[in-house]
């Protein structure tokens, strides 16, 4: 499977710039995931590939193929879209069979390559169901059938599962997991739920709300190691801290104020650490421990007040207000129905955590 | 015993007695003056309450029966004309324009709140010997006489046909507009071309709107007789120049009644026979399966 290649792209509606620079290239036959908020411009990213905007300056390629301006009906790419665009005046067969009959294909050719799509999307018992007879996720699936009978190179999906429930949706994305593993298409998922990237991604993309692409990487990379405290913050959740950095040849520390100092470890090969630079540090909710007892055997520790307690079944996440006002998330797993120790609104508590698993950031 | 709840009733039915006025109008002034055309089309002229059906057998003569036929020709060819003008027009503003759109449909239906009268005569002086359309004709160099135009075929057709475009306009675009945008880059996104999306996706989908449209215009430009008989000169008769004449020239109404409810047959056989053509034409395309 080839690559997709998009070279210093813009593109601007009524004037306005939506995107600006942008250079990403798309692994082939993996799935990759751009995530960003509503208004980063993904969509566009997708409309783009898929040929439905032209592009205003750049280029765009498939392996070494110019594609930029090439008509969308003559792109090896498929899309599914948000709300799945079925045609109303068709079945399912039909739906699925559009692209099919457009090529000629003998129609007893069609019925076997029909066939054989509903099976992979497990609607045999819906094949001549009209549209409007069909559930949000057996439209999902027709829709899903309908690109894929064309066997494009890739398949682009802009938020396919949106419009589905949290148990269904959890479903489809195993499924289509599956389904990209056996057809070896690169699937281009766009979405702004960092849970449904982070799920499928083999690599994904974030992108900030001026539409650039702030980090390119697996979602444990993206998760464990943020280039800034946007993605920090957008992918799950996390507390951000700013400090001075003071640092010496045996010892790393991180001024914060009112709080005091902390023990980081450097990243390597960054330019911006330097004695004495403000910067930021993110340390993660579920990295920190909790306990109103004093802790041995953690290069951190800072003491607070519970300010509020949200139970979220598995996991329990304390705010804790610091010394110096600000206040922080910390989960804990529950991991016992009658823990030994029980923490309460006010209680004073110690937050543990180690210097390796913080993350030093610039911006 | 439950005591009935008068108010509760009232309430209920509401939308009933909302209804009432209109109900009353049409019956009054549709339904009733119907019936009586139906009874006066089996009456024996000037012998009061004898039945006959002498009135019918009056009519069963070619000459009339190519009475009915112009109209069903002229009838359709106007809602068919329509048909092909409107649907660009409609496509452009439904699909294509996104800024002035509510300029441009004011724009269209100006000369609709204009009274058909007034628009039937302003074609005098656009077809005239010496009216705009032959002297535009000169000056460009295409005739060098003025043509004939007024109280012809052509001169029929042409104005028909302007005086019920937004009756197809109006309809078309609505349904037009109705279809999902996205419909078109999921045809295009599947393969289809610029043809291919718009017969197998476009049309299918407005069939709604052009099935109202054609209606609309194909059944009153059957009973018209305002344009036939200003713009055609009398020369040629139609179904609704006929009725006026029994009506209100000859003063037989039976022989006139008769002659309505024969059109209005006619006028239902052929409003059937398209009803059902484009019945077959809204089953999904290709395929027959269940």
């Amino acid at each position: 499977m080839r690559s997709i290649k998009l070279q210093n792209i813009k593109k601007t509606f009524h004037g306005e710039t939506i995107l600006e620079n942008i250079n990403l290239t798309i692994p082939g036959g993996k799935i990759f995931a751009l995530l960003g908020p509503s208004g980063s411009g993904k969509t566009t990213i997708l409309r783009l590939i898929a040929g439905f905007e032209k592009v205003d300056e750049g280029a765009i390629f498939l392996g070494d193929e110019d594609i930029t301006n090439v008509p969308i009906n003559e792109r090896h790419i498929n899309t599914v879209f948000q709300n799945y665009a079925l045609f109303p005046h068709l079945n399912v067969f039909d739906n699925i069979a559009f692209s099919q009959r457009l090529k000629k294909v003998p129609e007893d050719v069609i019925e076997q390559k029909v066939q054989k799509v509903i099976k992979t999307v497990h609607l045999e018992k819906h094949i001549y169901k009209s549209i409007q007879q069909l559930s949000g996720g057996q439209q999902q699936r027709v829709a899903l059938a309908r690109a894929i009978i064309n066997e494009p190179e890739v398949l682009l999906l802009d938020e396919p599962l949106a419009a589905l429930d949290l148990k269904l949706r959890e479903r489809m994305l195993l499924e289509l997991i599956d389904l990209q593993s056996t057809l070896k298409t690169t699937f281009v998922y766009v979405t702004h739920d960092q849970f449904e990237a982070l799920t499928v991604a083999d690599t994904m993309a974030i992108m900030n709300p001026d539409g650039q692409i702030e980090q390119i990487g697996t979602p444990k990379e993206i998760y464990e190691f943020p280039v800034s405290s946007f993605v920090a913050q957008f992918v799950g959740s996390t507390n951000i801290f700013k400090g001075v950095l003071r640092t010496t040849d045996e010892k790393h520390q991180l001024e914060i104020e009112g709080i005091g100092t902390c023990d980081v470890a450097l990243p390597k090969h960054k330019d911006w650490i330097t004695n004495g630079s403000t910067i930021l540090m993110s340390v993660r909710p579920e990295k920190i421990d909790i306990s109103k007892t004093p802790l041995e055997g953690f290069s951190n520790a800072v003491q607070g007040t519970v300010v509020s307690i949200v139970y979220h079944g598995r996991s329990t996440q304390y705010n804790v207000r610091l010394s110096n006002g600000q206040v922080i998330q910390v989960f804990e797993q529950n991991e016992e129905h009658f823990p030994k120790e029980v923490i309460d609104y006010d209680d004073q508590v110690y937050l543990y955590w180690q210097k390796e698993n913080v993350v030093l950031l610039e911006k | 015993m439950r005591k009935l709840n008068l108010k509760a009733i009232f309430a209920r039915e509401v939308p009933f007695f909302m209804a009432m006025p209109a109900v009353a109008w049409q019956v009054l002034f549709f339904f009733i003056p119907v019936g009586l055309i139906l009874f006066l089309s089996f009456l024996k002229s000037g012998n009061a309450f004898s039945l006959t059906l002498e009135n019918y057998f009056y009519f069963l003569k070619p000459l009339f029966f190519g009475i009915i036929g112009r109209s069903l020709i002229l009838a359709f060819v106007t809602a068919f004309c329509c048909l092909l003008l409107s649907y660009p027009v409609a496509y452009c503003l439904a699909v294509k324009i996104d800024r002035f759109k509510n300029l441009f449909l004011f724009f269209l239906i100006l000369p609709f709140w204009t009274s058909l009268m007034v628009q039937v005569y302003a074609w005098f002086f656009v077809l005239e010997h010496n009216g705009l359309l032959n002297t535009l004709l000169m000056k460009v160099g295409i005739i060098s006489q003025p043509i004939h135009l007024l109280n012809t075929t052509f001169a029929i057709y042409l104005v028909m046909i302007y005086c019920y475009l937004p009756f197809m306009i109006f309809p078309l675009y609505t349904a037009l507009e109705k279809i999902d945008k996205r419909m078109f880059e999921a045809a295009a996104d599947l393969g289809a071309t610029q043809w291919q999306t718009f017969r197998k996706i476009t049309i299918p989908l407005s069939m709604p709107g052009i099935k109202t449209g054609f209606f609309l215009v194909f059944v009153p430009s059957f009973g018209e007789f305002v344009v036939p008989t200003l713009l055609g000169g009398g020369k040629q008769i139609f179904v609704g120049s006929l009725i006026t004449q029994y009506f209100l020239g000859a003063r037989n109404p039976y022989l006139g009644s008769a002659f309505t409810c024969i059109s209005c047959l006619a006028l239902l056989a052929a409003v059937g026979l398209i009803y059902w053509f484009f019945k077959k034409k809204t089953v999904a395309p290709v395929n027959g399966r269940k």
